[in-house]
């Protein structure tokens, strides 16, 4: 069978049609060949020839740009060839001037290791003597100063970056002849991680420019709404864009497959995406799967193998797990087996959407709505061969943005919504880049501003005042205790200084609001796919000890919230609300927590923590006494609206702004302030705010229509978890009154002005299929 | 435009204040937080291990650790310190001279030490040199062994043998013009560079080209120094220079100075340990504030010598333990090398100078048991017998 049939079975079948609720087809595409401006030198040229590469017309328009100077910005899709649309440049740079540098920086290890192969490929081949090394933690000392002396391609990671600047006397030969850095996979380096790597970038040109040097960027990414802007916060230069793809590919199919269908769902999602794992690969479709989770993963191998068993033993043995813990020979013997076709299914988490060498395949089915329609996006650009047709079906799981997809299959395929966020002017994160860079460079006012925003004079200042930096007749100099590279960590807004520790071995570290939150004394929690429970918080040491268990329970904090507005920034009127955006003051208090199986509540244990406060950046509106009285006199529950209201625009702010729920806060109440307005405020859940509440409050008309619609479409009566039941909720969903929240949700995105049979808009009519 | 209007917190009321005020003091707020949260962090990294006395295996594990008897008494000493020099100025405490340069100014505290005269008696090295025909590239033990059997005694007879007259004449010609750095080089092609050969090659320096090179710094790497210690043959003493840092913003001052001391002039550095950590030290910090780089010349690391020479004999080859065996020695309230740094940010917190008195000493006598144990190992190597 074929795509075609496979397809064509999911619309007949009677079980399956009534769950697909769109089926997208786009037509296939012709390769669009480019020219290059100038030619290139004759061995990259013969390398193409020899390797039968014709280059696509993105990839010349990326090679054009990097040869004139400009700095790029590629976000063509997977597989489109990407990789040579800024190795071709890089190369022919080398061979310009003999003593050019390039950093090429990398998330993780696996793609690392991947480039460099590629590297070392092209140099043998050209005879371009590139020199690769991977540079990082791994790296032997022995191998270092060869490495700093004549390596011209170094392929290294942010966190080694982060500890290389100091060294940079080491390293003068590379920085003095740095003529390109080239970041990959730069969609990654977003939030609070990407706001920490836009920082670092700054440093690493500061560095460069005291060597006189001033290399270009290329950056490649998924698709994001912004790539332009994000592109100029990371790195602080203007980019060229180049998003146009000119490689081919066969007709594409997409389906959005609710088992929700019915607002109830019969069944588990994950088991039918193991009924379409399933019909999959008995189509004769080569499948990848992703899962949520490891242990999902692992469930729908063992249950696909278990059904197709009465099939064929040997249908039984061509499905597979591929996941982040497998050695490297046993992820190489399934990568070779799914070549050979003797592997028809994997099955992987998400996680593996990167750096995983599966190459392409016919069908893929994404188990859940994976967070970011760009990892979507990613997930399925791995169906399609050559030319050939492809599938894609996304198994919507029971909640918000899930079902808003599948309710709205027009918002799912139209362009990207989500802005990727860097915040630079993060006072916490700045500052402790600017103690890594004082111990790197002195500081000087007058030259180094232009790299560290405008709080870099007054956080000078701040930090003197502590004794962290001095000021010398060579710049500000660092004189904290340590190294600041070291107490300065990318991955987080602060070095975790809770230590979680089972039997005396370390299992991570959190910082203090993420360690009340999961790790309270008995709280079950998870790391890497195992089970812990808490046996001991101690507060003086900020030791947790954790012990592993087996349960089948798992326990959810309960919180109160308490918020103050510091400062106003800025106000606008949307359709006749207040709304406003500004500092707040956000008090956390963890009060009790829930022993839960299920739904089913077990038990709840008080918890004596004390509070957290926090300043970040919040929008928060304000609802009209009319309006208020409006929800009243209908006989509706105020709170319970205003409350149901928080919950679903919170989940909808990852459909605009890339981010995940977790990181947003939120507090609804019905009087605020000295006027006792009825408030909603949604805030960022990192000290400081990254940004997030900053950039939705420019999309608020938006983020109203669209929660809107999630919540009125919802087939479900009073509420539930894929409108507006929020998983992480302290006050455990009480109260919630749905028909409240429409009404508010309907109220924010009415023009009080408008005639009022116009005013709310009707559930559109559902999509023809 | 930014507008700007205050809300009353939620349940409580603050009424009075005026909105400016209350940005104001939370503006405040907030900055201060900030510095307090770094302190904090950073007085969470430790930058040596305490370890139970005798805790031998701990010891040798952990990178930088103090046994916990010698931390006791470091405190112990930190604390008579502050009160034996409360309220004593810094001047009354070291006489030091302040000395300006193009980076700044610092003190600069200098001393005397007698040092026993040693005769270097070049004659005899050059004629143990030459005895070892390994030094020709091309001959192995196995070779000088066959070729000594064979009557080629010298490299001076080896420069008539009909395959390696070549090679041994261009040796013979290194070694008769003796330009201290060759012979390091040539050495260092052909043994071990702790080759007692390489520290003799010393011996064809002047005594006053040496210099002696010992820093304290405030941690490892990336931190400033803020003591330099720098000897020089003098008149037959050895006069101790140390460029003092009153305030960290002293240290590229102090670090010009130095340079000063060691570029050209005099042409041989000498430390202990310093291929490892003064050196590249140095250098960096050099690259930080952008002051130019140093031109090599011949160093000379008495560990890697005292290594070769007495391993196994003493339970360390710490500078400490050497000066105490070999010399006769004896420290009185010093300050283990880790804690220097406590000891000076002790001072530069409370302004008390009684935290320096130890870290001065301790390296006015690292710099003059270098340069005993120098001229000890280089009489013994190349000294009259």
């Amino acid at each position: 069978m074929a795509v075609g049939d496979v397809v064509r079975f999911f619309g007949t079948n009677p079980v399956y049609r009534r769950r697909v609720t769109c089926h997208q087809v786009l037509d296939p595409e012709l390769a669009r060949y480019g020219r290059l401006d100038e030619p290139l030198p004759e061995v990259l040229g013969a390398y193409l020839t020899q390797n039968g590469i014709r280059l696509y017309s993105h990839q010349c328009e990326a090679i054009n740009a990097l040869r004139s100077g400009k700095n790029v910005i590629i976000t063509t899709p997977t597989a489109s060839g990407k990789t040579l649309a800024f190795n071709i440049p890089v190369f022919a740079g080398l061979v310009a001037d003999p003593d050019a540098r390039a950093l090429y920086m990398y998330p993780t290890k696996a793609l690392s290791n991947d480039q460099y192969a590629t590297i070392r490929t092209m140099e043998t081949f050209t005879g371009i003597p590139a020199k690769p090394a991977i540079y990082d933690g791994d790296t032997p000392q022995s191998k270092r100063a060869a490495i700093r002396e004549h390596a011209r391609i170094v392929i290294s990671n942010p966190h080694e970056i982060h500890q290389v600047l100091s060294w940079h006397a080491k390293w003068s030969p590379f920085f003095s002849h740095l003529k390109y850095v080239v970041i990959d996979e730069a969609h990654r380096y977003r939030g609070v991680f990407g706001s920490q790597i836009a920082l670092l970038i700054r440093r690493l040109l500061r560095v460069a420019r005291s060597y006189g040097s001033d290399p270009q960027f290329v950056l490649s990414t998924a698709t994001l709404a912004n790539p332009e802007e994000f592109a100029g916060r990371l790195v602080g230069r203007p980019f060229m864009l180049v998003d146009t793809d000119g490689s081919p590919h066969g007709i594409r199919h997409f389906v959005l497959y609710n088992p929700f269908f019915d607002g109830i769902g019969e069944r588990s999602p994950h088991q039918e995406t193991k009924d379409l794992l399933l019909s999959c690969v008995k189509g004769d479709l080569q499948t990848l799967c992703f899962t949520s989770s490891r242990k999902m993963a692992e469930l729908v191998t063992i249950w696909t193998r278990e059904d197709a068993r009465r099939t064929s033993a040997r249908l039984a043995q061509g499905i597979s797990a591929y996941r982040a813990g497998y050695l490297p020979e046993e992820r190489r013997t399934i990568e070779r087996q799914l070549k050979s076709g003797e592997i028809r299914g994997v099955v992987s988490t998400n996680a593996l959407e990167l750096g995983i060498d599966l190459g392409s395949l016919d069908a893929v089915i994404i188990d859940g709505y994976p967070g970011t329609m760009m990892s979507t996006r990613q997930q399925a650009g791995r169906a399609g061969r050559k030319g050939g047709e492809s599938l894609a079906v996304l198994v919507a799981q029971a909640n918000p943005l899930d079902q808003y997809f599948m309710h709205h299959p027009d918002a799912f395929f139209s362009r990207s919504h989500e802005h990727a966020i860097i915040d630079t002017e993060n006072p916490y994160i700045v500052s402790g880049h600017l103690l890594c860079a004082a111990a790197e460079l002195p500081l000087r006012e007058e030259a180094d501003a232009g790299f560290f925003g405008e709080s870099f004079t007054p956080l000078l200042v701040e930090l003197a005042a502590s004794s962290l930096i001095k000021k010398t007749p060579r710049g500000w100099v660092y004189a904290g205790r340590g190294r600041a590279a070291d107490a300065v960590r990318l991955d987080g807004m602060a070095a975790g200084s809770f230590r979680i520790m089972c039997h005396g071995r370390l299992l991570e570290t959190m910082d203090r609001a993420q360690a009340y939150r999961e790790a309270h004394e008995g709280a079950i929690m998870l790391h890497q796919g195992e089970t812990y429970v808490v046996n001991e918080m101690d507060l003086e040491t900020h030791t947790v000890r954790v012990s592993e268990t087996d349960v089948d329970y798992y326990t959810q904090p309960l919180k109160e919230v308490d918020l103050r507005v510091i400062e106003t920034l800025e106000t606008r009127t949307i359709n006749g609300k207040k709304c406003a955006f500004g500092d707040v003051e956000v008090t956390e208090q963890y009060t009790a927590y829930k022993i839960k199986r299920g739904d089913t509540i077990l038990g709840v244990e008080p918890l004596s923590l004390p509070s957290l406060t926090f300043r970040t950046k919040a929008f928060w509106l304000v609802l009209p006494d009319s309006s208020a009285t409006a929800v009243s006199t209908a006989g509706l529950d105020l709170a319970g609206g205003l409350h149901g209201a928080e919950h679903a625009l919170i989940a909808l702010m990852p459909l605009h702004v890339m981010c995940d729920r977790w990181d947003i806060g939120g507090l609804s109440i019905p009087s605020y302030g000295e006027n006792g307005e009825p408030t909603i405020f949604v805030y960022d859940g990192y000290e400081g705010g990254i940004g997030l509440a900053e950039k939705a409050f420019t999309l608020l008309p938006a983020l109203f229509s669209s929660t809107h619609e999630l919540v009125r479409d919802c087939p479900c009566q009073k509420g539930c978890p894929s409108c507006i039941y929020s998983p992480k909720c302290g006050n455990d969903n009480v109260p919630l009154d749905k028909e409240a929240t429409v009404k508010i949700l309907c109220d924010l995105c009415t023009d009080p002005g408008m005639h009022e049979t116009r005013k709310c808009p009707a559930k559109p009519e559902p999509v023809a299929l | 435009m930014r507008v700007r209007f205050t809300f009353t917190p939620h349940g409580r009321s603050l009424t009075v204040r005026s909105p400016d005020v209350l940005v104001q003091m939370a503006a405040m707020q907030a900055e201060s937080r900030i510095g307090a949260l770094w302190q904090q962090r950073m007085d969470a990294l430790r930058e040596y291990d305490v370890v139970r006395d005798g805790n031998v295996f701990g010891a040798g594990l952990a990178g930088s650790c103090v046994f916990s008897s010698e931390y006791d008494k470091a405190r112990a000493l930190l604390d008579q310190l502050l009160a034996r020099y409360d309220g004593v100025a810094f001047d009354t405490l070291f006489s030091g001279r302040e000395i300006t340069n193009d980076s700044g100014s610092c003190i600069a505290l200098e001393s005397c030490h007698d040092l026993p005269a040693t005769a270097v008696d070049t004659e005899r090295l050059f004629q143990e040199m030459i005895s070892d025909l390994t030094l020709v590239h091309g001959v192995g033990e196995v070779s000088e062994r066959r070729l000594k059997a064979r009557g080629y005694r010298t490299i001076t007879d080896l420069a008539e043998h009909p395959k390696l007259r070549f090679a041994a004449r261009q040796v013979l010609e290194r070694l008769t013009r003796a330009d201290p750095a060759d012979v390091m080089d040539l050495i260092g092609t052909r043994h071990a560079k702790s080759h007692p050969f390489a520290l003799g090659a010393a011996g064809s320096f002047e005594s006053n080209d040496y210099v002696f090179l010992d820093i304290e710094t405030l941690g490892l790497f990336s931190r400033p120094i803020i003591l330099f210690g720098v000897g020089t043959i003098e008149q037959g003493h050895l006069m101790v220079r140390q460029y003092l840092l009153r305030d960290i913003c002293e240290e590229a001052a102090a670090l010009t100075a130095t340079v000063e001391q060691f570029s050209g002039r005099r042409p041989a550095l000498v430390t202990f340990n310093g291929k490892a950590f003064d050196l590249p030290y140095v250098k960096d910090r050099l690259a930080y504030y952008g002051i130019g780089a140093l031109s090599r010349i011949p160093h000379f690391d008495v560990l890697h010598f005292s290594r070769r020479r007495w391993k196994g004999q003493f339970t360390s080859c710490r500078l400490s333990a050497l000066e105490s065996a070999v010399l006769g020695v004896a420290r009185a309230d010093d300050v283990p090398g880790q804690m220097v740094p406590e000891f000076y940010e002790t001072y530069l917190r409370t302004q008390n100078c009684g935290p320096l008195v130890p870290i001065v000493d301790h390296n006015r006598q690292d710099v003059v048991s270098l340069a005993l144990l120098f001229f000890y190992l280089l009489g013994e190597t190349c000294g009259c017998r």
